[in-house]
C-alpha cells in the first residue's frame, strides 16, 4: 500500500518520516521502501504571463513577458497556445535541467531571444500530458518553486500491509495507527453530503438474492453531474498510489478507496435497465464484459451486479462496461456494499483477476465503513462534478453488521508472553486502538472489537494488540523450562551421516538439484514410467516429481563436462517420488529417501603421480562397499543384465543384502542414457535405497576377539572359464571351514592360458579358533578346496 | 718371551695402521681374518707359546688377550666410524623436491554448501535438545494449510505461490482434498505433534520446500528449517530466549536479536526476527561506507517466529488452554548466502563445480 505522507497529516499529526517509519514498522506495518517526490525540479518556478504577441518570424511560436517574482520581466518564446495573459505557468530558469535531462540555456530562437523555458506537465515528468502549458492554479504566487507551489514535495511510503490487516490499507487506516501510537488524536473527513430533490429511493430499488455473499448493499443517487477530468490535487493523489485518473466521478470513487479504504463503485442509472439493482449469483452459462474489455463467461458461484435484465458487475472486483460512467452519463449510482469475503476471492481468482477493490474485500471491509464511505463519495462527486445528492440512501442491509466481542483475561498476556501487563496498560492501549471496554470482573475483561479489525476474534488476537503497541522489546529472554532430555540421534540420520561421510571419502561431492525434471529425462532414464505431475509447472523442464535421482546428476554432470570439467563424482541424498499404490491416501504419495551418485572421466586428478586412467565400474563399486561397510550392511552384487533399464546390461550389478532384499542397482549407464543426456560412453552411476539400507545396517558393529593362535598363509592360482564368477569361486573356498578369509589379488588372462579363460590367483588365510594349525592340516584343507573348485567350476590349479 | 712379546706389539701397532687405512666393511672383514683369524697372525704368535717354559706362558697369554682386544676395538671403531661416513654421505645426497604435490588417488569429495549451514543449523537445536524430525515433501492441503489456519479462500494463501500436484497421476483413488508441494516446513509441526501426540515436544524439521516463483532472490525449490516447542508454561520470552542464544551460537557470541511484530496465520502473536548484521556488526557502515548487505539499517531479517495459534493446537487435539508453544521458521539459503557472502540463490541449484568445490 502507498501512503502519501502529505496526504496521511490531513488525519494526523506525523513525525519526522524517518521516525514515522520507525513507529509503524514498530507496530506491525512495516514500511518497505521510502521515495521523495518533487525532486529534481529545482530552477522550476511558478511565473506569470504578463503579454503575449506572435514571434515575428514563426507561425506557431509565441514570445511572452513572465513575472517570476522579482519584479523584472524576462522574455520567453513559447510554442503552446492553451494560456491566457495572467495566468500562472511554470517556467525552467536558464540553467535548469529538466527531469528529461533537457537543459536550459538562453538562446534564440528565429532570431528572438529567449530566457527559459514554460513548461508542459510532461516536461516536467508530472505527468503524461503535453497537450499544452502546465496552467497553475491561481493562487500561486509568483517565484515560488514548482514543487512548493503545486505540492509535490511529497514523501511516499510503501507499506507492507499483511493479509491479516486490511483495515491499514487506506490513509485513514494508517492514520488511526499512528494516532494510536503516538497518542495524538485523529481527524476524520468531512463526510455529510448536501441534499435536494425527490428521495433516491424512488429513483432505484436495491435488492439482494444473495444476503449469505452479500451482507449489505446501499446506494447514493447524484444527478445532474458533468463528467470531466478530476482536479490537479486529484489525480496528483491517485496518481502516487498508483492509480490512473480517468475521470472526476470515476476518481472520486477511487479516491475514497484510498482514503477510507472501503471499495465503492459508481454506475451510470440511466443504463440500469428497470432502476433497479439486483445482488445475485450469476446464471449458468451468463456472459458479461468487464470494464478491461474482456468477455467472461460466469459461474454460478460468481456473484454480480444486475439490473432487471443483465449483469453489469462482478460484485467487489471489477464493473461491466455496459453500465460504465461515461462522458455523457448525468446520473450516477454509487455502490457501497459488504461482500463476503470469500466469495470476492473465488471470484476474483477464478477470472484472473486482482484489483484495488477484490484485495481489500478479500481480506475483509470495514462493514462500519459502508454508508460513511458512501456519504463521502457521494459529498465529492456533488462537489467536484456538480449534481445533487438526492436525499437519503438506498439500503438493503440484508442483516446488521456483527459485532464481535473477545475476552481477555487479566492474566493471560503474561501466561503466553512471559510478561505481566497491568490492567491499566491493557485499558490505555486497546482503549487507544478503538476496543471498547464492556464489562469486566477480577477475572478479566470482554472487549468490543472496533467493526474495521476483522482480524481480532480471539483473546491471543488481543495478547498481540498489547505487544505491537509495547513493543517485542520488552519481554525478557528466557529459556523454556522443560524437563531435561536429550533424544537419540535417529538411525536414520546416522545412516544418513555415515553414508556422506564414506561418499566424500571417496571424492564424491555433494550437489542439491531440483526434484522436479523434464519428463523426457525420466522417459530416456525408463521407458513408460509414469511419475507424478505438477499442474503448474514453472516450465515443462520443471514438470514431474523425479523417480530417480540419478537423472538429475547425469544433468549436472553433462552440464559441468560443457564447462570444461569432464571428471566429476557427485552424489545426493534426496527422495524419489512415485504415485501411490495402495489405499492410504496420507501421505498422497511415495517418497523414497535414495543415495545416488554418478561417476565420469579418470579415476584420479590429474597428476604426475597418477595415471591417467579412465574410471570403471569397480571403482564405483568401491564407493558403494564403502557406503555399505559403513553401515555395517552385509551384501551380495549380482548380474543385473536387463533388470536395470537404465545400466548397461555388460555392466550392471544388482546390490541386495544378505536376506535378498533389493538395495540399489550401479554400472555403467545404458548407450541410450548416455546419448540422451549428451554425455559419452562409461559414465557409472548408482542408486541405492536409503530405507532398505537401513533395514540391512547394523549400525553398532558386534565385537569378535582377536585371533590369538597363528595362521597358516597359503596362495592359490586356479584357471576356470570366463562365465565363473569371482564371487563364486571365494564362496567355494569359504565353505572350507579352516578358511578365516580368502583374498583375490590377480585376475589374469592372456599365454599361455586358452582363450576364454582365466586365472584367478587367492591369497587364503587358514586359521584354527582352538588350536595352533599345522602344515599338515593345512595342506589336507588346501587339497579339498583345490578338489572342490574342480569339482564345483572346472577349475584347473595354475602350474 | 721377549721375542713374543715384541711380536705382539708390533701385531697391535700394524692393526692400528691397517684398520686405519681400511676403507670399507669387507677390507675390515680381511684384517680381522689376517689379525684374528684360525690363520692369523695372532694364532701364529701363540702357536709360539708353546716352546716357551710354563712360568712364561701367562704373562705371554694376559698381553696376547689384551692385543685381541685392542684389535677388536680397533675394528668396531673402524666399522662404526665408516659406517657413520656412509650414512652422512647418504644423508648428505640430492634432496627430493618436495615441492611436488602430493598424490591423490581420488578428487576430494565434499558437502553442498547448503547442507553444511542446515547441518549447523539443525545441530544448535539439537545440543538444545531438539530432536530432529521431518514429513513428506508431497502434502495433503490439510497439512500444508488447513490445519495451519490457512484455510482455502483466504488471502494469506498469496502470501505462497503454490505448486499443485496434478491428482491422477498419484495413483487410483479419491484423493483427501489438494496435493500440493509443500511450500514451508510447517506442516511437519502438525505431522509432529500428531506423531507425539501429547506435550511436551521439541522438535526441529529442515527440508525441502517449493514455492512457483523463479528470478535471482527466489528458486522454486529451497530449504527451511522449522522448529517447535510445545508444552505448559512456555512464553514469547522463551522464544526470544532461545532465539537470541541460536543467534549467538550460529552467527558469534556478539549477535543481538530484534524482534518486529508480523504475521504468520500459524502463530499469534507473531513476529519477524532480525539479528544484528553480520556484516558491518549492525553498525549499517563498513570500511567508512553504507553497508549493502543491511541495506545501512545494521539488521538482517532472518527468521519468522511467533507462539502457535491455538486453532493449530486444536487441530491437532491439544488443549489450548492448557498448552502453549512457540514455532519458528528460517530459510537454509538465505542463511548460507550470508554466513558465505553469496549474492545469487541460483548457484546453488546450478551445481557448478567450481562453485561447490569452494565450500
Ligand atoms: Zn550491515
Amino acid at each position: 500500500m502507498r501512503i502519501s505522507l502529505q496526504w496521511l497529516s490531513e488525519y494526523v499529526d506525523l513525525p519526522a518520516p524517518e521516525e514515522l517509519a520507525r513507529r509503524l514498522t514498530a507496530v506491525g506495518l512495516e514500511v518497505e521502501a521510502v521515495e521523495r517526490t518533487g525532486q529534481g525540479l529545482d530552477g522550476v518556478v511558478a511565473a506569470r504571463i504578463l503579454s503575449s504577441v506572435k514571434h515575428p518570424d514563426a507561425e506557431k511560436l509565441s514570445v511572452t513577458s513572465v513575472d517570476r517574482g522579482d519584479g523584472r520581466p524576462l522574455q520567453v518564446v513559447c510554442g503552446a497556445r492553451n494560456y491566457q495573459v495572467g495566468d500562472l505557468v511554470p517556467l525552467a530558469t536558464v540553467g535548469t535541467t529538466l527531469p528529461g535531462g533537457t537543459r536550459i540555456s538562453k538562446a534564440k530562437l528565429r532570431g528572438v531571444e529567449s530566457f527559459g523555458m514554460l513548461c508542459s506537465a510532461r516536461e516536467l515528468g508530472l505527468s503524461e500530458d503535453a497537450s499544452g502549458l502546465l496552467i497553475l492554479p491561481p493562487d500561486a504566487v509568483p517565484g515560488t518553486p514548482i514543487a512548493t507551489a503545486l505540492k509535490l514535495d511529497d514523501v511516499l511510503f510503501e507499506v507492507n500491509v499483511t493479509p491479516n490487516r486490511p483495515d491499514a490499507l487506506s490513509h485513514l487506516g494508517i492514520a488511526r495507527e499512528v494516532a494510536a501510537a503516538t497518542g495524538t488524536p485523529l481527524k476524520r473527513p468531512a463526510a455529510a453530503p448536501r441534499e435536494g430533490g425527490p428521495p433516491a429511493a424512488e429513483a432505484v430499488k436495491v435488492r439482494i438474492e444473495a444476503p449469505e455473499k452479500c451482507a449489505r448493499y446501499a446506494a447514493r443517487v447524484v444527478e445532474g453531474v458533468t463528467i470531466g477530468p478530476s482536479p490537479l490535487w486529484l489525480q496528483r493523489r491517485l496518481e502516487r498510489c498508483g492509480i490512473r485518473a480517468i475521470s472526476n466521478v470515476v476518481d472520486v470513487t477511487n479516491l475514497v478507496l484510498l482514503e477510507l479504504g472501503h471499495p465503492l463503485h459508481a454506475f451510470d442509472l440511466d443504463k440500469v435497465a428497470g432502476a433497479e439493482i439486483v445482488v445475485r449469483a450469476a446464471r449458468p452459462g451468463e456472459r458479461m464484459t468487464t470494464l478491461d474489455g474482456k468477455e467472461r463467461v460466469l459461474d454460478p458461484d460468481d456473484l454480480v451486479i444486475a439490473d432487471r435484465d443483465r449483469s453489469s458487475a462482478l460484485a467487489g472486483v471489477m464493473g461491466g462496461g455496459d453500465s460504465e460512467i461515461s462522458a455523457g452519463t448525468r446520473r450516477v449510482l454509487v455502490e457501497s456494499a459488504w461482500f463476503q469475503p470469500a466469495t470476492v476471492r473465488r471470484t476474483a481468482k477464478r477470472h484472473g483477476l486482482h484489483t484495488e477493490a477484490s484485495h481489500r474485500f478479500e481480506r475483509g471491509a470495514d462493514p462500519g465503513m459502508v454508508t460513511a464511505a458512501l456519504d463521502r463519495c457521494a459529498a465529492l462527486i456533488a462537489e467536484l462534478a456538480g449534481g445533487t445528492v438526492r436525499p437519503g440512501v438506498v439500503d438493503a442491509q440484508a442483516r446488521p453488521a456483527p459485532r464481535t466481542t473477545v475476552r481477555l483475561r487479566w492474566k493471560r498476556p503474561g501466561q503466553l508472553l512471559g510478561l505481566e501487563v497491568a490492567a491499566g496498560d491493557i485499558r490505555r492501549i486497546l482503549g487507544g486502538l478503538g476496543f471498547t471496554e464492556r464489562d469486566s470482573d477480577g477475572e478479566g475483561a470482554t472487549w468490543e472489537v472496533p467493526s474495521w479489525r476483522v482480524d481480532v476474534t480471539i483473546e491471543e488476537d488481543l495478547v498481540e494488540e498489547l505487544t505491537r503497541t509495547l513493543g517485542y522489546q520488552v519481554i525478557p529472554e528466557t529459556l523454556p523450562r522443560l524437563a531435561l532430555d536429550t533424544p537419540a540421534i535417529a538411525p536414520r540420520l546416522e545412516a544418513q551421516a555415515r553414508t556422506r561421510v564414506a561418499l566424500e571419502g571417496h571424492g564424491f561431492r555433494e550437489v542439491v538439484s531440483y526434484a522436479f525434471v523434464p519428463p523426457q529425462d525420466l522417459e530416456a532414464f525408463e521407458p513408460g514410467v509414469k511419475p507424478v505431475a505438477l499442474k503448474n509447472p514453472i516450465s515443462a523442464e520443471l514438470a514431474v516429481m523425479r523417480t530417480s535421482v540419478v537423472p538429475s546428476l547425469l544433468r549436472t554432470a553433462a552440464f559441468n563436462r560443457r564447462q570444461g570439467r569432464d571428471t566429476s563424482r557427485l552424489y545426493e541424498l534426496a527422495s524419489a517420488f512415485w504415485p501411490r499404490a495402495g489405499a492410504d491416501r496420507d501421505p498422497p504419495a511415495v517418497e523414497r529417501p535414495v543415495v545416488a551418485a554418478v561417476l565420469t572421466g579418470r579415476r584420479s586428478p590429474l597428476s604426475w603421480a597418477t595415471t591417467g586412467e579412465p574410471s570403471d565400474f569397480h571403482d564405483l563399486k568401491g564407493a558403494v562397499e564403502s557406503v555399505l561397510a559403513a553401515l555395517g550392511v552385509e551384501a551380495v552384487f549380482e548380474q543385473a543384465g536387463r533388470a536395470v533399464a537404465w545400466l548397461h546390461p555388460r555392466a550392471a550389478a544388482l546390490v541386495r543384502s544378505s536376506d535378498g532384499a533389493r538395495l540399489g542397482a550401479l554400472g555403467e549407464i545404458h548407450p541410450r542414457v548416455a546419448l540422451a543426456f549428451d554425455l559419452p560412453r562409461g559414465v557409472l552411476a548408482c542408486e541405492l535405497d536409503a530405507a532398505a539400507l537401513l533395514a540391512a545396517s547394523r549400525l553398532v558393529p558386534g565385537y569378535r576377539p582377536i585371533p590369538r593362535l597363528p595362521a597358516v598363509l597359503r596362495d592359490l592360482a586356479v584357471v576356470v572359464d570366463e562365465p565363473v564368477a569371482a564371487a563364486a569361486v571365494t564362496a567355494l573356498v569359504r565353505e572350507e571351514p579352516l578358511v578365516e578369509e580368502v583374498t583375490l589379488f590377480d585376475v589374469y588372462r592372456g599365454a599361455p592360458l586358452a582363450g576364454g579363460r582365466k586365472s584367478l590367483a587367492l591369497a587364503i588365510r587358514y586359521r584354527a579358533s582352538d588350536r595352533t594349525l599345522t602344515d599338515a592340516e593345512a595342506d589336507a584343507a588346501h587339497a579339498r578346496i583345490v578338489e572342490r573348485l574342480t569339482r564345483a567350476v572346472g577349475a584347473q590349479l595354475r602350474a | 718371551m721377549a721375542d713374543l712379546l715384541g711380536q705382539l706389539e708390533s701385531l697391535a701397532m700394524g692393526a692400528r695402521e691397517a684398520s686405519a687405512s681400511a676403507a670399507d666393511e669387507r677390507a675390515l672383514e680381511e684384517l680381522r681374518v689376517r689379525f684374528l683369524g684360525k690363520k692369523g697372525e695372532l694364532s701364529a704368535v701363540l702357536r709360539g707359546m708353546g716352546a716357551l717354559p710354563a712360568g712364561e706362558r701367562p704373562r705371554v697369554g694376559e698381553v696376547a688377550n689384551r692385543v685381541r682386544d685392542q684389535v677388536e676395538a680397533l675394528l668396531a671403531a673402524r666399522k662404526a666410524s665408516l659406517a657413520g661416513a656412509a650414512l652422512e654421505a647418504e644423508l648428505s645426497g640430492p634432496a627430493l623436491d618436495v615441492t611436488l604435490p602430493g598424490r591423490h588417488l581420488a578428487p576430494r569429495g565434499g558437502r553442498h554448501p547448503v547442507t553444511q549451514v542446515r547441518e549447523a543449523i539443525v545441530g544448535v537445536f539439537q545440543r538444545l535438545g531438539y530432536e530432529v524430525t521431518d514429513g513428506p515433501e508431497i502434502e495433503l492441503d490439510w497439512y500444508n494449510f488447513e490445519a495451519l489456519n490457512i484455510p482455502a479462500d483466504h488471502p494469506a494463501r498469496d502470501m505462497q505461490d503454490t505448486f499443485y500436484v496434478d491428482e491422477a497421476t498419484l495413483g487410483p483413488g479419491e484423493q483427501k482434498g489438494d496435493v500440493v508441494l509443500r511450500t514451508h516446513t510447517s506442516p511437519v509441526q502438525i505431522r509432529a505433534m500428531l506423531r507425539a501426540g501429547k506435550p511436551p515436544i521439541r522438535v526441529i524439521c529442515p527440508g525441502r520446500v517449493y514455492r512457483s516463483d523463479y528470478d535471482m532472490t527466489h528458486s522454486p525449490m529451497f530449504h527451511q528449517v522449522e522448529g517447535l516447542c510445545v508444552d505448559e508454561g512456555i512464553t514469547f520470552a522463551d522464544l526470544k530466549g532461545t532465539l537470541a542464544a541460536f543467534a549467538r551460537a550460529f552467527f558469534g557470541p556478539g549477535t543481538r536479536t530484534r524482534f518486529r511484530p508480523s504475521y504468520f496465520p500459524f502463530v499469534e502473536p507473531g513476529a519477524e526476527v532480525d539479528v544484528s548484521c553480520t556484516i558491518c556488526g549492525g553498525t549499517g557502515k563498513k570500511d567508512g561506507k553504507r553497508c549493502g548487505t543491511c541495506k545501512e539499517t545494521g539488521w538482517l531479517e532472518v527468521l519468522g517466529a511467533g507462539m502457535v495459534h491455538p486453532r493449530l493446537l486444536a487441530n491437532v487435539g491439544y488443549d489450548p488452554a492448557r498448552h502453549t508453544g512457540f514455532a519458528f521458521g528460517m530459510g537454509v539459503e538465505r542463511m548460507a548466502m550470508l554466513r558465505f557472502g553469496i549474492d545469487d540463490l541460483r548457484l546453488f541449484f546450478e551445481n557448478d563445480l567450481r562453485f561447490l568445490e569452494q565450500f
